[in-house]
This record gives structure tokens, sequence and C-alpha cells, in this order.
């Protein structure tokens, strides 16, 4: 049976969005069309670095067809950015990476646009590009942003000149603990950037009706993105609409506020609709959203018999020219240096710097993949230094319940050494396979984010229902599971719940789909709304049936009396005589105590809350002539706690396998000394495709957690892309005898090093 | 100047068009692609030709086989004679872009694309092949060696199309294989690419070709590794020295798909497979159509 024919036969439900984007008939931001609109374009910097010393439009303003040209004169001068407000809409004196915007046109056409983007004239004074992020750290280096020390800032940053942020764990005397180690393990570890590649490309549509702008966009986190263009317009949150119609993938890549305060101001500019759709270069080049690349340094102490007594480590991450959503990157990445292990004095330093690259944000488990992939090989390494098998090693030393992390932290039940078990198990470690083939396995793990969310659900006088929900589909289904669950709470159909989303003057706040949340937090919100509907059905139920209602239950559609199903009132004639509608958030899970004295830096993710843990066992072949590697099997076996939806767990499993084999081998953003990018484009940035993809097993070992998600649940969306390039370096190793310190791991690395180990 | 589109259904009307300076079209793969890209934009004058039905026949003749221009990679793949007698094609074929690019790409497309990292080309120079190129005024014959004469560059005039690509009878005991470097299944582009043809008679080679893609301006054949095959069994040793003859006679770039020195390292471990796999096909033996992935790890 096929993987689909699997998942088919699971399914108890149908998603509500899936016949129209199976058959086409699914409209995208880029399918959306209004009288009049305009087609928007943007000229970029022509430099990496440069001071702008003189912008000339009116060229390009001059050109029949041409509706508005915009520039940082024409809106305000505010800045933005997540936790340091770094950056203008419109370059004003400084370009920082290759893709700011230096202005925008509308124009009746695309062929109008562009040439007016040509028209305009701008001149620079080259400066020197800073593209090494690790050199730029360096205090004699040249500033990225001149006015870093006014520039609004989160003050737990430990912002200093090119860095942004400065993060540490620290737990008991590393240095004295490493001094009386057995052995001394070091690893030096690098990763390119990596794009997050959503097959959609992103579109925006702004349309004003007098001072309210309605603006349709493809974007992950629609109330960001609302955020974003208020701040930058200097315009009240209820003036914004933003409408998200279907989402075609984001991966991260479309979170945070990117293009919408841009054109918003163009349309109102240009008296009419304006409509942006990028193509795939801009996609890669121009969206100021990537996976940072870094340098992992690792070193740990440890005994014969295991024991990890200390692990000493610095990592530099790239920011890249801005901020964005990612400034806490620091304290996340140092916390995977660490990993889901148990280890006696930590001391671990994280720096993430600016530097004139493309500005690096979240994608899916932002730091994870590259610091897991670095992490996992070094367990290897230690294990190899000892003599111990890799397994074992990790028996010992991974985090179980009663257990304390590096921040102190005091686990509860966690899964972590039962997803060990089951993924050696599925993969057949131990046995005998040909020469260029091995297995190798990677653990890792990720929080929980508890946010605040809120819903409303309502029935319709013929007794359907609709839930209102801030919540954003992304794809994997996590919105349109709700249905299923409200249906469940109500003795309902699935079918006869919709779902009125992604348009932000409807629901109340939502974060939007990222950090693994929208289970977690807007499922939680969407059944507290149920439950009051619940209520006033058993009220009603109770009054018309003339029963008590500790003696009602709601099945099939009714309320009835339990063990007399023949007095019942239906929903629909409950719902025809009545008004019955409930809001929720319920209550968020409190995240676990941690004692994190020693750490600098805390952003909150000192304390994983309801961590997913998880581990891959890959099999691997390669060819040792060529260096290329090919995927013959994966298992993956992951704590998520309760399951509730597993098509849409295994789908997310899936998926993560096969971007983490792409980012494991062939992914990677080649970048030239300047920092601008010399693979924009799916020709020479090489995706792994469906026939790349191998045989993946996937095995659940959650069970119910509490203070977790709703019914005992934990995040999914982002775990499955964390370990996978970590076990396929592994098993990469195990075959060519040495380890691929770079990531992606490409057929010519691969080959350099067979090379450099047969010197 | 207006931007023109025709799309006749005879042959004649598409030679005059082209007179008159529109550029064909065929599965526009490469072109509609390219100018997506902002390689090179749209001619402004273009002439489709895939109402030609007369250009899609693969076609036995007194010579060999003639294979119209407009033959696609899938009905390469699907041909049972492609497959028996010139199999490195058909593994060319199979392996071009994606499903949609074999579906829509067709052979005279690929072959006057003129590129250098093309997978049809390497087959088509150790067949020995012959390009038809016709125009209003005439039709004429070229030899695959004659008509790149650098990337997006050939000997045709604007005006004449190629129709046509006449392969020569073999020799028995004639037969052949492409292999490419792939990093990945599908949607790969060539970063090295290997054809090579053997003729074994009683056991010993008696004619070899071997011809290297995307390692030089043109696809081109190799002298010396053909000569270090002649007069052998083609053997791993004959194959080695072969692939040797390779690596020293190319002179790969460095670029973003992999540098020269790992390229050199690869052209002579693709074009060893490559020989290796048609020594075994022509002395009876089977190696999988498309030969590429059946060849991974073959050390």
């Amino acid at each position: 049976m096929s993987i689909l024919q699997h998942e088919v036969a699971q399914a108890d439900y149908v998603r509500s969005d899936g016949h129209g984007k199976v058959t086409g008939s699914g409209q995208y931001t880029a399918d959306l069309s209004f009288t009049g609109q305009a087609v928007a374009k943007f000229r970029y910097a022509d430099h990496s670095h440069a001071r702008v010393l003189r912008v000339d439009v009116s060229k390009a303003r001059a050109l029949p067809g041409v509706y508005a040209v915009i520039t940082h004169d024409d809106v305000p001068e505010v800045k933005y950015g997540g936790m340091v407000q770094d950056r203008y809409l419109f370059a004003k004196d400084i370009v920082r990476f290759e893709g700011e915007i230096i202005a925008a046109v509308a124009a009746m056409n695309d062929e109008i646009a562009k040439l007016a983007v040509s028209l305009i004239e701008v001149d620079y004074e080259p400066l020197p590009a800073i593209s090494d992020f690790v050199a730029s750290m360096d205090p004699s280096s040249a500033l990225i942003h001149e006015d870093w020390e006014t520039d609004s800032r989160a003050d737990e940053l430990g912002s200093n000149r090119n860095t942004l942020g400065y993060s540490t764990i620290v737990k008991g005397d590393a240095d004295a603990a490493m001094a009386k180690a057995d052995h001394i393990v070091t690893g030096r570890y690098t990763t390119d950037p990596v794009q997050g590649v959503p097959i959609e490309p992103r579109a925006v549509i702004a349309q004003w009706q007098g001072n309210k702008v309605t603006i349709w966009s493809s974007t992950q986190v629609p109330y960001a993105a609302r955020a974003g263009v208020a701040t930058t317009l200097q315009i009240p949150q209820s003036d914004v609409r933003i409408v998200v119609p279907l989402l075609g993938g984001g991966f991260g890549a479309k979170c945070d506020f990117h293009f919408e305060g841009h054109i918003a101001a163009l349309a109102r500019a240009a008296k009419r609709p304006v409509k942006l759709v990028f193509t795939r270069h801009e996609e890669f080049f121009a969206i100021g959203h990537r996976r940072e690349g870094m340098l992992i340094e690792l070193e740990t102490g440890v005994m014969n018999d295991g024991t990890l007594v200390a692990r000493r480590a610095r990592l530099v991450l790239d920011k890249g020219a801005y901020c964005g959503e990612g400034g806490f990157f620091a304290q996340m990445a140092a916390m995977h240096a660490c990993g889901p292990y148990v280890i006696d004095t930590v001391n671990v330093h994280s720096f993430l710097n600016y530097s004139n690259n493309q500005p690096s944000s979240s994608i899916r488990a932002p730091t994870a993949p590259q610091v897991c992939w670095a992490l996992e090989q070094h367990m290897d390494a230690i294990a190899k230094t000892i003599g111990m098998d890799p397994v074992a090693l990790r028996m010992k030393t991974l985090i179980e319940e009663g257990a304390e992390g590096p921040t102190r932290q005091v686990f509860d039940y966690i899964g972590m050494k039962d997803s060990l078990t089951k993924a050696v198990e599925m993969i057949g470690y131990g046995q005998t396979l040909p020469d260029d083939e091995a297995i190798g396995i990677a653990c890792g793990w990720w929080p929980c984010f508890a946010v605040e969310s809120g819903a409303y659900f309502k029935l319709n006088h013929d007794g359907t229902g609709t839930i209102v929900t801030g919540a954003q589909e992304n794809g994997t289904g996590s919105v349109m599971a709700m249905p299923k669950f409200v249906a469940e709470e109500l003795g309902m159909d699935p079918k006869d719940i919709s779902i009125l989303y992604q348009d932000t003057d409807a629901a109340p706040w939502d974060m939007g789909s990222s950090g693994s949340q929208t289970t977690f937090n807007s499922v939680r919100a969407v059944l507290a709304a149920a439950a009051e509907v619940r209520e006033q059905l058993l009220d009603a139920a109770a009054e018309a049936l003339e029963a008590a209602r500790e003696d009602l239950e709601l099945v099939g559609g009714a309320v009835s009396v339990k063990g007399t199903p023949s007095k019942a009132v239906t929903i629909a004639e409950l719902a025809a005589a009545g008004t019955f509608h409930g809001k929720g958030s319920g209550p968020l899970p409190e995240s676990p105590a941690v004692q994190a004295e020693g750490c600098v830096g805390r952003l909150g993710m000192e304390s994983f809350l309801a961590p997913q843990v998880f581990t891959h066992a890959v099999r691997v072949k390669v060819d040792r002539d060529t260096g290329v590697v090919r995927i013959v099997q994966v298992a993956a076996a992951h704590d998520s706690g309760a399951v509730l939806n597993p098509i849409g767990a295994n789908g997310q499993v899936y998926g993560g396998v096969v971007m983490g084999i792409g980012q494991a081998l062939s992914e990677g953003t080649i970048l030239d000394k300047d920092g601008k990018q010399r693979n924009p484009g799916l020709l020479d940035y090489k995706l792994v495709t469906c026939s790349d993809a191998p045989p993946i097993d996937i095995a659940w070992v959650g069970r119910f957690t509490p203070d977790a998600g709703p019914r005992g649940s934990k995040g999914i969306g982002e775990p499955p892309s964390v370990p996978t390039a970590g076990a396929i370096a592994n098993a990469i190793a195990n075959v060519i005898g040495s380890p691929v310190c770079s990531l992606p791991m490409t057929p010519e690395r691969v080959w350099e090093t067979i090379q450099g180990a047969a010197l | 100047m207006t931007a023109t589109f025709v799309a006749p259904t005879t042959l004649a009307d598409v030679l005059a068009a082209m007179a008159a300076g529109a550029r064909p079209v065929a599965g526009g793969t490469d072109l509609v692609v390219g100018a997506r890209q902002g390689k090179k934009p749209l001619p402004q004058s273009l002439v489709a030709i895939h109402q030609l039905d007369e250009l899609r026949a693969i076609t036995l003749t007194t010579t060999g086989v003639r294979m119209g221009a407009l033959v696609s990679h899938e009905q390469i793949i699907a041909d049972a004679t492609i497959r028996a007698t010139y199999p490195a094609l058909a593994d060319a074929s199979a392996i071009v872009g994606s499903h949609a690019t074999r579906a829509h790409g067709t052979l005279g497309g690929n072959v006057m694309t003129a590129s250098p990292a093309m997978d049809t080309g390497s087959p088509l120079l150790c067949f020995g092949a012959t390009a038809i190129l016709q125009s209003a005024s005439g039709t004429r014959s070229v030899p695959m060696d004659e008509l790149w004469t650098g990337p997006g560059r050939t000997v045709a005039e604007p005006h004449e199309l190629l129709v046509a690509i006449d392969l020569p009878a073999l020799a028995p005991g004639t037969s052949s294989c492409y292999v490419r470097l792939e990093y990945r299944r599908q949607m790969e582009i060539a970063i090295v690419g290997a054809g090579a043809q053997v003729t074994i008679v009683d056991g010993v080679i008696t004619d070899a070709r071997v011809a290297m893609t995307a390692v030089s301006a043109t696809i081109r054949r190799i002298a010396a590794a053909e000569r270090a095959l002649v007069g052998t069994s083609g053997d791993r040793a004959a194959a080695d020295a072969a692939g040797a003859a390779v690596s020293e006679a190319c002179a790969p770039i460095s670029d973003v798909r992999g540098s020269a020195d790992y390229r050199r390292a690869m052209v002579g471990v693709i074009a060893r497979r490559a020989i290796e796999a048609a020594v075994m096909r022509a002395n009876g033996g089977t190696v999988p159509i498309p030969a590429s992935p059946a060849l991974h790890g073959a050390s």
C-alpha cells in the first residue's frame, strides 16, 4: 500500500480546502484581480552595502502608464522590526543588502512597470560589503547599523555593535569539569544559508476605501502584517484589514511583516488597487527571510563510561542586514547546542551578528536543524572516542523523567528515549549492510510556545456551525482539522461546520502559522468557544426536554437523554429557535521553572514548555567515486504528546523529512564576497524532488501530556525538519569514515572529504 | 515592432515565416523558460511548428533511422528501435528535465538550443548523426560534429529549420550508453555527462566513440579516450585508461554547480561508467534505461 493509500484509508474527514487546491478552482492571492488594478514593481539596491546619495524618480513618474512612484520620502519616517526596530520600508540613506528596496512603482502593466523601475536614477557611494558574519563581530569591523545604539530594542538582547543578540547558557563550572574529564572532544562545523522556498511566490494586493485599507496577502502571520502596516503608515490597526486567500506554503519564509506596507502606500499614492506578485528570482534574493548560516564550535568533556561532564560551545549566527522577527536566534541556538541531554556543566556562548547578507528569520524550527546536525555528529565523535556505540551513548545521556536540563529545568514524562528505541528498531540498526551503505541516527528537541489566542463558534439556524478563528492555514491542515474537533465536542458532523479564517477583521488576534502553535493554541481557543455553545445547548435542551442537564448528552446532531435516545431534540431544532454562540481563549499552559541565573540574553527560550522530542534514523547509500548520497530509508519517531489528527501529523513528518534531506544534501544559498546570491533560482538552488523521497516509517511515542496543548497534545509542525540532516551526516560518516563538516553535504563536499581521508 | 505569432500547418508556411524573420518554437521548454528567467527575451516574431505532424515520426530508412525534429523525449524513451539500437539516446531522453519537460520538449529543440549541458548531444555525436536543415531555398545535411559552434550557437542560418536528425545504421556488435552525474533524480541539469558507443567484434573493440557533456563550450568527442579503447576488450583497465584520457583532455570551469577540480575528477568517473555500460550492452548484457540511476555507486 502506498503512503497515500494508507493515509486515505485512515482519514476520517476530508479537509474543506482540499477540493479547490486539487482541482485548481481554489484562489491564491495572485489569482485575485480588481477593477482598475495596477501592477507593482520594486527598484532594488544595486549594491549590498552603499550610501544612497540621490534618488531621482522624475523620469519614471513621467512615463505614460505609470500611476505612482514612491520612495522613503513618501512614507512616514518610522523604523520597524521585531526585537530591534532597525529598518525602514524604503532605504533612507544606506542600503544594507542586495534586496533592499529603493522605490516602488505602480503602473498599467508589467512591461511599463519594469521600464519605469529602470528609469529611476540612483547615485551611491559604495561601502565595503561585510558578508563574513564572523568577522563582522570584530571590534575593528565597520558598523552595519551606524545608529545601533539609538535603535529601539529589547534590553535582554545584549547587543554590541554588529552583534545584535548575545546569549549564554551557563550551568556549573564547565572549565573545572572539563579539566577532570577522561576525554575532551572538539568539533567545528559551518552551515550555508538555506531558503524556505514555498511553491507559491508571495503576492500582495492593497485596496483603499476611504481611510481603510484591505490587503490580500500570502502571509503566514496576518496579524503581524496588520501591525506592521499600522506602524509603518501610522494608521490605527482598525483601519487595516488583512485577508489571506489560500496560502501556497510558507515554511516560515512568509512569517513576519514584509511587503504589505509598501503596497498599501503605493495603492494610496496610485489611487487604485495595486498588486504585487513576486518572480521566483525575487522570491530568493528579495524576501529578507531565510535560514541563517552558522559557525558552530563544540567541545565536550566525557568520562570513559559516557557521562557528559562538560559542554563548551561558541556559536556565531548570520543575522544578515536586519532583525526582522529573528532576534531570539542566539538563545534558541544555544539551547540546541546543549540538546536533549544530561550534561553536568555547560558554558555556551552564542552570537547573532549583522552582516550585509540577506536577513535571516524563522524558517521551520529556526536554528535547530543546523545546530542539531553539528551536535549529533559531535555525539557520534564522542562515542567513537570512548569506543561506545552511538545509540548506547545516547541512551545513557538523553533526558528522561526527572532529569535536569542545561538550565536546570526538570522534566516530567518525556518520550525521548522511547523515540530512540523505536527509531532504531524501525531502521533495523545493527543489520549487515553493503559496504557503501550505513545507518545514522540523530536526536533532538523543540519547545512548544504558549501564546494567547481567541476564537468564536456560532450555530446557524439550520443547525450548521461556523468557527471564526484568527489561525492561519499554512497547508498543514491544522486549521482544516478544527471542524473535526468541534464536531467531537458537540456531537455534530464535521461536514456541517464551516470556518471563517484568515481575515483580521473577523477574529481575535492570533500568532499565525508559526512556532508549531496552531493546534497548540488556536485549537485550545476554538474548543473553549465550542464549550460555551455546548453549555448553551444543554441549557436549551434541558428546558425543551424537561430533563436535568446532567442527564443529557450530545450525540448524532442531537441532545438526548442518556440511555433514552428517543427523548431528544436536534441541534437544528434548538438552533432555529435561539442564538447560540461562544467565545473562548482557554487557559495558557505555564512555562516550566528554570534556574538560569548564570545565563544572559534570556528571552524565554531557557525554558522548554512541553518539549517535542524525537529521533530520526536514516539509511544512506554513498557513491564513493562521486560523493552523491542517496537516502534509502528513514525512520522517524516522535513524542508530540497525544496525536489528535494522525493524517495531519504524519503529513508533517513526511514533509519535514524530505525538507531535511534537502537541507542535508543539496540546499544552500551560495554567496559571493559581497553577500550577493549566486544561485537565486530553482535550477541551481536544488530542492529535492518527489523522486528523491525515500520510504519513511513513522512512530508516535508520545502520550497525554498535562500542561500542554488541547487534549494532551504538543506541537508537530517544526520538529520533523530538525534531526534528518544530522542522521544523514552520521550515516555518511559511517560509510566514508570521516565526518562532513559543512552543510549542505553536497556531492562535492562528500567527495572532498573522501579525498581528504585518503591522503 | 509588433510581436507576432503564427502556427502554420504546413512546412512550407513555416519556412516562409522563417524567411520573413520569424524564429521557431516547438515545445518551448528552453525558449519560454529562458525568457522568464531573463536569459534571453522571446523573439519578437515567433512561428510555432507544433502542428507539423510530419516532423513527429521516428522512421526506419534504408540508411538508418530518421527522427523528426518534433519527436519528444517521451517518444524516444518509448520507442523500441531506439531502445534496442541507440540506447544512449533513450538513456539521455529519459533524464532530461522533469516529466513535463520530457512530454513537451523535442529532440530538435534540445539540439538547436545548443546548450553544452544538453543531454541528447553526446549520444548523437557518438552515433555520427546528421542534422537536416531546411529553408525556403533548399535542404542541406550537417554532420552533428559540425553543427554546434558555441553555447547557444549553431551553423544553421536564421531562416533554416532543423527538420530531422538521421541516425546511421550501426555495425553489428555496436551499443551505447549515456551517463550523467546527478545530484538529484529529477529536474537535473548536466554538471558532467558522458556518451559512449563501442563496436565489439570477437571480443575486441573495433570502433569507439566517447563524447563529453557540460565540460566545454560545446559537446565534443575525446579522440584520446577513443584510441585508448580500440583494440582492447573494453575491460575495467581499458575503461579506466579511457577515463583518464578524458580527464586529461578536459579543462572544466568552476561555477556554482561545481569546482573545476571536482568536475575534472568526475569526467573520468562518468566517462568510465558510460564506457563500461556500453561495453556490457554491446556484449549482450543488460543495463537498465536510463543508465544513470542504475549506475549510482558503480565503482
